[in-house]
């Protein structure tokens, strides 16, 4: 998962005109051209402080997405289950620590970052700050958010920024996997007893609204896309990637059966975009300021374990290894 | 707080006294780049970094990050800090036009390994090693070799000391990889069940 465009936060957009003109041309050539950008090269001040936002939320948001997933290993239906859900786990582990290490070639160190996340610093993906109620919860995650995490993340991954890119490109392979998976288990809930498809039916109806905030805020009040996709760290716009998404699974959660709550979604078969009831950004406002139903619980998990295992991190601390900015 | 999640309860949040202050800016694990090698004979190639107190566990934790898919049939891990990283360059200029044959010439011969970066975007790629006193002697060294090649855009020369590869007796640790079907998508396949159910439903 999930780096969600502009449901995050961007940083202040301010200090263009203090960069030198001859290297913002050329650094802007040189992604007109369709070359990455690499640690070494001349940036202006906004690409590396909005690239560093950008992927370090996206970190936070694999290491707290894998909490309301990883609740459901002990209790997975079956050994088969378990023992998948646990690889997607810690697939998605991996991708905070790869995608850490891209945002550290840009010079703010991994434990900086995660300082941040568990002082509330930082923000990461609105969606995990919601429950996993059912197993059926987490059958939707896998599928649904995973395929909403896609949609942004293969847009990313032709973005300019190479360590992030490469980061991106391992990371969607993997998700590969989740996404299939998630669907074989969603399928398996849709074909199974009506209590089973009334557990799954419930559990679509209480994740449509995330799911929809998922891609941010409409297009129209969303702010400096401009000179970010210019730049290619915006690679698409949220109604185009939440468009994206519908347009790809909308008919695969009615294949199975499935309604979505909302009487207005539908394809306009002129314009080729789907229309769809505004979900309550007033409610995407205060959960992503704090007051959501997990909000707390997240933070206080990732904290005690932080606390906790402080003494296993001072054990193995030696003067042998030192902390320097990776290569690439 | 009551969760959901039953280990979350046992976790005694209610009862959690934290202290946690913010870390010292190197008060953290030193960091490793992890090259990879997925087939015998391929070159080993750089694939990311991993962060850890000394070599071995360095080596487990590029293992676990880097090679849990498809094939690997060997590993490098060495210290970020022990990496000489020469400069950059771009189109058709090789950056060994830059590299002086003036070298300092103290000191025990040893051995260096080699990583090239021959295209923009892409990972350092081993590509062989020479014995020099310093990395500028081993670069002076290898120029011959690659002036007159397709352009390096960067290199990376690390003394062969410093690098923890697998052993031959460690490569076992990648036998059972076939076995882990469960990590990739095709062993999801649901199509025919999607097909019955819809015929189901429309008998
Ligand atoms: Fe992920
Ligand atoms: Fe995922």
């Amino acid at each position: 998962m999930y780096g969600g465009g502009n449901t995050f936060e961007s940083a202040k957009f301010e200090g263009l005109e203090n960069e030198d003109p001859q290297k913002l041309a050329e650094f802007e050539a040189r992604i007109e051209r369709g070359e990455k950008i690499e640690p070494n090269d001349w940036m202006p001040q906004m690409y590396k402080k909005q690239l560093i936002r950008m992927i370090e939320q996206h970190a936070h948001s694999e290491i707290i997405g894998a909490l309301p997933e990883g609740t459901w290993i002990t209790r997975a239906p079956g050994f088969k289950r378990k023992l998948a859900l646990m690889a997607k786990v810690q697939d998605e582990v991996g991708h905070a620590q790869l995608l850490y290490s891209a945002a550290e070639t840009l010079g703010k160190s991994r434990e900086q970052m995660i300082d941040d996340l568990i002082e509330g610093k930082s923000k990461y993906s609105n969606i995990f700050n919601y429950p996993a109620f059912t197993w059926a919860d987490s059958c939707f995650i896998s599928w649904l958010v995973d395929a909403g995490a896609i949609v942004n993340q293969l847009a990313n991954a032709r973005g300019s920024y190479g360590p992030y890119c490469r980061a991106l490109d391992r990371i969607c392979a993997e998700e590969s996997f989740h996404l299939k998976y998630g669907h074989h288990c969603v399928i398996h809930m849709a074909t199974g007893t009506p209590k089973q498809r009334q557990m799954m039916q419930e559990a679509i109806d209480r994740w449509w609204g995330p799911m929809m905030h998922f891609f941010g805020p409409p297009d129209k009040v969303s702010v400096h896309t401009e000179v970010l996709m210019k730049w290619k760290v915006k690679m698409a716009s949220n109604d185009e990637c939440r468009n994206q998404f519908l347009d790809m699974y909308v008919p695969k959660i009615w294949e199975l059966g499935f309604t979505i709550p909302d009487p207005n979604l539908k394809k306009n078969p002129e314009t080729k975009k789907w229309e769809y009831t505004e979900p309550d950004w007033d409610e995407f406002k205060r959960v992503i300021n704090g007051d959501g139903p997990c909000n707390a619980e997240r933070l206080a998990v990732r904290r005690v374990a932080e606390e906790r295992g402080k003494w296993v991190r001072q054990a193995l601390l030696t003067p042998k290894t030192k902390y320097v900015t990776p290569l690439a | 707080m009551e969760s959901l999640d039953p280990r979350v309860n046992r976790l005694d949040l209610k009862g959690f006294q934290g202290n946690l202050t913010r870390k010292a800016p190197l008060d953290q694990f030193g960091t490793f780049e992890v090259f990879i090698q997925m087939k015998e004979g391929k070159p080993y190639q750089h694939e990311g970094i991993v962060h850890a107190p000394n070599e071995e566990m360095a080596f487990i934790f590029a293992k676990e990050q880097f090679s849990r898919r498809s094939t690997c049939s060997g590993l490098f891990v060495v210290e970020t800090r022990n990496v000489f990283v020469t400069d950059f360059t771009e189109g058709e200029d090789t950056i060994y036009n830059y590299i002086s044959d003036e070298f300092p010439k103290e000191g025990d011969k040893e051995e260096y390994e080699f990583f090239h970066l021959m295209k923009r975007g892409k990972q350092h790629q081993h590509v062989g090693s020479v014995e020099a006193r310093t990395p500028q002697e081993a670069l002076a060294l290898a120029k011959p070799a690659f002036i007159n090649e397709k352009p390096v855009f960067n290199a990376w020369v690390v003394k062969t000391s410093d690098i923890l590869f697998t052993s031959e007796e460690d490569k076992h640790i990648w036998d059972t990889l076939p076995e882990k079907k469960f990590r990739d998508a095709s062993d999801y396949k649901a199509s025919d069940k999607i097909k019955a159910f819809k015929e189901r439903n429309a008998g």
